[in-house]
């Protein structure tokens, strides 16, 4: 017997066919009684196997229903493959809301060839395996009415794919404020009191943003627009639903995030910190021995910057969640992973004010802390102490307490004293209130949780790298 | 038996009418319970108004300019 049917207002609950339940390291799909023929029968499509086959889909498992406690009689029961780190759109760089969003089109233009279509189109339906988008929502696949032209999904899928990334590459706003704010994304009115006069005019604002703005302000009280109204022919209604599917594609790919963007933190190891290749090339050596040592199949890099230790351990066969606060670095380790193949998730997370719970209840999406919990073998906190500690003015006791809160048994940190020249520039004038902030006094705050196994300064720098491991096996 | 003449400015005729009809109607049912919102509604109306036209003057080409055996 498995779970708790209490779990499932902590899932999904929107769609009417079902519900998602997370148990421990299982996902459950609890599927209503008039919804099963169809989802058994898009299973068993040729085009859902390629899908799973080719990853794109999230493969399910019909498993006993008396499996799961307190479930209803006609209730069905599914298992997914658990994706490892689960993360929100709100957490994404632009690159990889882009990547959900042609994921998203791609399936409805393959699902429209069978008959099918999506009945929704949000990014909470595509969860990452390493940078590779996944389509989860198997309940979102329905057959369609051949003669229908529409797709009911198109308004949402405007709303949180194509104007969030419009007004972040256009207007700057950012994806992780418009997102988590906003559930269902921007409606195209907020985005039209913004646009200038021609930008109103142009492509693809003119069909996103202005006609859709001026068509609500006439028809808004007239609840007979939604009335069905087939079109003249099958054939026509595939023609007039593949040519919207297009143009929502050629849309999305006129609001790519572009790949030159920069930022303080962007080519940061190449042009802007003071490591020497010598001494780069120190801290490589001792992140590589350290990988050899503990062998991670999941590790955390937080403040990743460019994730060039997190690539490290991703070639070395972890599976990587690479966190920085700037969506520039954060998007160019995507690209990076995106093109070498390697399973690098990376994500736009402040560890000092890390992803809240959100939705209904603060349930329906878990906070970052939540999922890190014991998730990974090591924690890398490479290059981030002195941003916690004099910037945010985060203890560095406690620290040392959140990286035993996430890491199952390993830590490597670096050391970073006053006397370094990055610590001193963020430091401005405050130098007295890090008097005491010495090498001891760091392997003292250490103590309570990590045991040392090596440690080295890195020649010539203020640094040191430290690899801990837990005092005590996490409970 | 040969075949019937056909008047090709008629079938366009009667496409054109259709398409107009098309323009003026809404898009069909509700699938899901995503809110398909009013302006993009609206929108999505009109898109498949003109694309439907353009559907059936294809095809009216098609038929022009198809070698007959």
């Amino acid at each position: 017997m498995i779970a708790t049917p209490d779990a499932r207002t902590a899932g999904s609950f929107r769609d009417p066919a079902g519900s998602v339940i997370r148990s421990r390291d299982r996902i459950l799909r609890v599927v209503r009684p008039e919804f099963v023929a169809e989802l058994e029968a898009f299973l068993s499509t040729q085009l859902a196997r390629r899908l799973v086959e080719s990853a794109a889909l999230i493969p399910s498992e019909r498993i006993p229903a008396e499996l799961l406690e307190g479930l209803h009689a006609d209730e069905s029961l599914y298992e997914h493959e658990r994706i490892p780190f689960p993360s929100y759109p709100y957490e994404w760089p632009a690159e990889m809301l882009h990547a959900a969003g042609l994921l998203t089109l791609d399936l409805a233009l393959k699902a429209l060839e069978e008959g099918y279509g999506l009945k929704d189109a949000t990014p909470y339906n595509v969860l990452f395996r390493g940078p590779r988008p996944v389509f989860v929502d198997v309940l979102s696949f329905e057959r369609r009415d051949s003669c229908d032209p529409s797709w009911m999904a198109y308004a949402q899928f405007a709303r949180t794919f194509l104007l969030p990334l419009l007004a972040n590459r256009d207007f700057g706003w950012p994806l992780q404020q418009t997102l988590s704010g906003r559930r269902d994304g921007l409606e195209p009115e907020t985005i039209y009191r913004t646009a200038g006069f021609v930008q109103r005019f142009t492509s693809p604002y003119l069909q996103l943003v202005t006609l859709p703005t001026w068509l609500a302000a006439k028809r808004r009280e007239d609840a007979s627009l939604y009335h069905p109204k087939p079109a003249g022919s099958v054939e026509q209604a595939s023609y007039i639903l593949r040519n919207l599917l297009n143009s929502c594609k050629k849309q999305l790919n006129s609001a790519e995030p572009r790949a030159d963007g920069d930022s303080t933190w962007s080519d940061y190891l190449d042009h802007k910190s003071l490591y020497s290749p010598q001494q780069l090339a120190e801290k490589e050596s001792f992140v590589t021995e350290a990988l050899d040592l503990v062998r991670p199949a999941t590790v955390l890099d937080a403040g990743a910057n460019e994730g060039h230790f997190s690539m490290q351990a991703a070639r070395r066969g972890a599976a990587v969640v690479a966190i920085d606060t700037d969506p520039v670095v954060v998007g160019s380790i995507w690209r990076r992973a995106r093109a070498e193949n390697l399973d690098v998730q990376p994500l736009v997370v402040d560890l000092t004010r890390p992803t809240p719970a959100s939705g209904w209840r603060n349930q329906e999406c878990m906070s970052f802390l939540d999922r890190a919990d014991g998730a990974f073998d090591i924690v890398f906190m490479l290059a981030l102490m002195h941003h916690i500690v004099v910037t945010e003015r985060i203890p560095l006791e406690e620290l040392l307490a959140l990286a035993a809160e996430v890491s199952r048994e390993y830590l490597l940190i670096e050391f970073v004293a006053p006397q370094d020249l990055m610590f001193q520039r963020i430091v401005r004038g405050r130098e007295v209130l890090y008097s005491h902030f010495t090498q001891e006094h760091f392997e003292a705050a250490a103590k309570p949780h990590w045991e040392l196994v090596r440690s080295r300064q890195i020649t010539g720098l203020h640094r040191w790298l430290y690899l801990y491991r837990r005092r005590r096996a996490k409970p | 038996m040969s075949k019937p003449h056909r008047n090709p400015f008629s079938t366009f005729g009667s496409l054109t009418l259709v398409a107009i009809a098309i323009l003026l109607a809404s898009p069909s049912r509700l699938f899901g319970y995503a809110d398909p919102g009013t302006g993009a509604f609206l929108y999505q109306a009109v898109y498949a108004a003109c694309i439907g036209g353009v559907f059936y003057f294809r095809k009216f080409l098609g038929r022009i300019f198809r070698k007959r055996p």
